[in-house]
């Protein structure tokens, strides 16, 4: 059928019913996807927005942390020259020597200086945060990617393949956490121990890995639902009759239709990885070289009654983190709700 | 085009019934088709414990360019059918001979399949749920060209903005997605897609259940125009027999995963021997019946589809037959030809309410009129289910093989 082959339609589309809007609007001729028609809604949502700017802020200030550090000039540790070294900072009762508890407000440190260690609190906030976010992403983005690969083969394959998939999606759901997560980061974080560096990045890492090992399979078993119904949608079939391969089937045809579902997934895993990590290492399994919130709040813990402030300021910050990517998640969730679409 | 008019004077305005060319030959023959979908036990250990024998020997011809249609109420095995014919089920056994090679669909590999996806295309029954809500009309129906390398990349949107304009959409709207357009503009989608890859068969699977009746004519006239255009071939499958009249000079109906009768549109629509396709016709109230200026009877189906699990023995019909007699229980009628492009499957066919007094296949079986078996008559050799019809065949009034 060349362009000179052409049906006349007879009948043409004239005498059928169109579309709302005049199709002839030259305008309206890029269609709205049902993503973008979700962003819309969620631009609309008032506790959407407010809770994306609180969290920009908090992200802006986690990237900016060195900078503003160095403007600041304060340090997280001890490691840099310029940095003041613990006997600079405390007294004999290892307290600040200046700022709360014992002496007024100073802007040289306007959260206050850690007991025990002499550093400065916002500097430590600062990275904390850093830590904090950047353990989140990454357990996010990879336990969804490991989610989502999961979960589609298992609800398209059927048969052995889904039945053992299934298995592992079960066995990793019942099995106690703290406990995977205790036995596990010790081991892995010894294979890596070395300087004070790389043993600092492969705590992270193993953080990270432990939080994905036990973190995908929520996410595995959502997408296996979901695919089990659409796969019997007739677009599905439509593609296996043209002949598309099933990977194109899988990511091109399924993958599309799970946005909705994937996002609203993202949105409240990443809260629950900022509490895990604070958890973990509040816990002392989690991080113990980097800056962390959780493991501040640890330290904390034991000034409460003299020294409030230091365990507010991690606490308060957390709090607020969480209760934002929590509100900002149920607003996606809202906007992307399937039964509203279309 | 009037609300009121019916589908069958609507078509009628701007095109004629498809006429039955019975010299072409065959681009499909399919033989003993078989489908069981295992049924498995609850449990952790879980068991086959039955089948739902959804396609139990079904034979037929598509002749090349023609049109076959398939009818039958729902959960006869239909779609099953249809999805066998596009290998999105493999079946359970029998043959499906497809194109000049006479390659065999039953039995080919995947891979050896992909080629032979470009001949064999699919029309859907849910024009909503056949297209993907998340692409655009330009992938969706650029798909298959981009899959089979059918145009460079390039040309792929131009070819797209041709075919769209082929099924009589506005070549423009290549860029919006399924939600946007009506349901009988889905279906001319869905139908744009299918036609990309020049398929030599079709298989419509109730192509337009799913639409107003004033739109149904229209898709129809568009098939047709394709169809006349591009020689294809049409599996038409349909649960309503006026729609198929019309489109299909030649009518299989199932019922139960098998064919009781099948013949050219004259024999079913003037001629039907079978209670089941009877009852049927008489259940369509606009079919016209002036060819023969018989007076409507009507019969009425009552009772529900036995499961096709566990199907009643003997003929599947008969625990909702008018006229079922004990040899019905007994021994499974033959599909037996009665005519020169006409079968049947039934121990009594007849005419509407005339159906003749004994068995016409007990001398057939070598049993007598109650099915038992009987010493003096030996089974005939005559009884071969073969796809297509014979020269000879069975002659009602003088009960026995021979040409008319
Ligand atoms: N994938 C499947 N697995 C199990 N049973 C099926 C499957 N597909 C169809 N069936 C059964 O096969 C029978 C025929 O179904 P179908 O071919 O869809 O009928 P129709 O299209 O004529 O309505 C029905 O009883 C149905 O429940
Ligand atoms: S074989 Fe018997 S039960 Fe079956 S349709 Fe004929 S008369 Fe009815
Ligand atoms: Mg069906």
């Amino acid at each position: 059928m060349s362009s000179g082959l052409s049906v006349d339609a007879v009948d043409g589309p004239g005498g059928e019913e169109k579309p709302p809007e005049d199709p002839e609007a030259p305008q309206q001729l890029a269609g709205r996807s049902p993503t973008r028609i979700a962003l819309g809604r969620l631009a609309r949502d008032k506790v959407a927005v407010v809770g994306t700017v609180v969290l920009l802020i908090l992200v802006v200030l986690a990237i900016m942390a060195p900078l503003i550090c160095d403007w600041w000039n304060i340090y997280p540790d001890q490691k840099d020259p310029n940095a003041p070294t613990p006997s600079q900072m405390l007294d004999g009762n290892q307290l600040p020597s200046f700022g709360p508890p014992q002496y007024p407000f100073t802007w040289d440190h306007p959260l206050g200086i850690e007991p025990q260690s002499g550093r400065d609190n916002l500097a430590l906030l600062l990275y904390g945060l850093r830590t904090s976010l950047t353990v989140a992403l990454l357990a996010t983005v990879f336990s969804t990617v490991v989610g989502v690969t999961l979960g589609l083969l298992a609800g398209y394959a059927k048969g052995a393949v889904d039945a053992v998939l299934s298995f592992v999606i079960d066995f990793f759901l019942s099995f106690p956490f703290i406990l995977g997560a205790l036995a596990l980061a010790p081991i892995i974080t010894s294979r890596f121990g070395g300087d004070q560096d790389t043993l600092r990045r492969a705590e992270l890492l193993s953080l990270v890995g432990i939080l994905v090992l036990f973190g995908w399979m929520g996410l595995a078993r959502l997408i296996r639902g979901q695919v089990l119904s659409l796969r019997e949608r007739e677009f599905v079939q439509a593609a296996q009759v043209i002949g598309v391969p099933t990977w194109q089937i899988l990511f091109k045809e399924l993958l599309p239709n799970l946005v909705a579902p994937i996002v609203v997934a993202i949105s409240l895993s990443i809260p629950a990885y900022v509490a895990a990590e604070a958890g973990l290492s509040f816990l002392g399994i989690g991080l113990t070289e980097s800056p962390s919130l959780g493991k501040t709040v640890n330290s904390a813990v034991n000034y409460f009654e003299r020294y409030p402030l230091y365990l507010w300021t991690p606490v308060v910050t957390i709090m607020i983190m969480v209760i934002a990517l929590n509100l900002v998640g149920d607003s996606i969730r809202d906007a992307f709700d399937p039964k509203t679409r279309r | 085009m009037s609300e009121h008019t019916s589908f069958e004077e609507q078509v009628a305005q701007t095109h004629a019934a498809n006429v039955l060319d019975p010299d072409a030959p065959a681009v499909l023959t399919v033989d003993n088709l078989r489908m069981y979908f295992p049924v498995k036990s609850g449990g952790v250990v879980r068991r086959r414990i039955g089948d739902v024998q959804a396609v139990d020997g079904v034979s037929f011809e598509v002749p090349r360019g023609g049109s076959v249609g398939l009818v039958g109420e729902s959960g006869c095995g239909k779609s099953t059918t249809g999805r066998l014919i596009t290998r999105l089920y493999k079946p359970t056994g029998g043959s499906m001979k497809f194109g000049e090679h006479d390659q065999d669909l039953a039995t080919i590999s995947d891979k050896e399949m992909k080629p032979l996806r470009r001949e064999v295309q699919m029309i859907f029954q849910d024009p909503y749920s056949s297209l993907n809500p998340r692409h655009t009309v330009g992938t969706i129906v650029g798909t298959p060209l981009r899959v089979h390398d059918v145009v460079p990349k390039k040309q792929t949107l131009s070819r797209v903005q041709e075919l769209l304009e082929v099924v009589g959409l506005n070549p423009e709207h290549y860029n919006r997605y399924p939600n946007e357009f009506s349901g009988g503009q889905r279906q001319r989608i869905g139908i744009a897609r299918a036609l990309a890859l020049q398929p030599k068969l079709m298989v419509a699977d109730e192509p337009v259940s799913a639409l107003d009746v004033s739109i149904q004519a229209q898709v129809i006239n568009l098939m047709q125009d394709l169809q006349r255009e591009f020689d294809i071939a049409f599996l038409f499958i349909a649960h309503d027999l006026a729609i198929v009249r019309h489109f299909c000079p030649e009518v299989a109906v199932m019922y139960l995963g098998k064919i009781v009768e099948i013949g050219d549109r004259e024999s079913i629509y003037s001629g039907a021997h079978h209670p089941y396709t009877q009852a049927l016709l008489s259940a369509v109230p606009d079919i016209k019946q002036a060819t023969t200026g018989e007076r409507r009877e009507r019969i009425r189906l009552t009772g529900d589809v036995p499961s096709p699990i566990n199907p009643p023995s003997g003929c599947r019909f008969r625990t909702r037959c008018p006229i079922a007699q004990e040899i019905c229980a007994k021994h499974e009628p033959p599909l037996l030809q009665i005519g020169k492009r006409h079968k049947v499957a039934c121990h009594f066919p007849g005419r509407i309410n005339q159906p003749p007094s004994s068995p016409i296949t007990a001398g057939l079986l070598g049993v007598d009129a109650q099915g038992s078996p009987d010493p003096g008559a030996s089974p005939s050799s005559d009884l071969t289910d073969q796809p297509g019809y014979a020269d000879t065949w069975f002659d009602l009034d003088s009960k026995s093989f021979g040409r008319a």
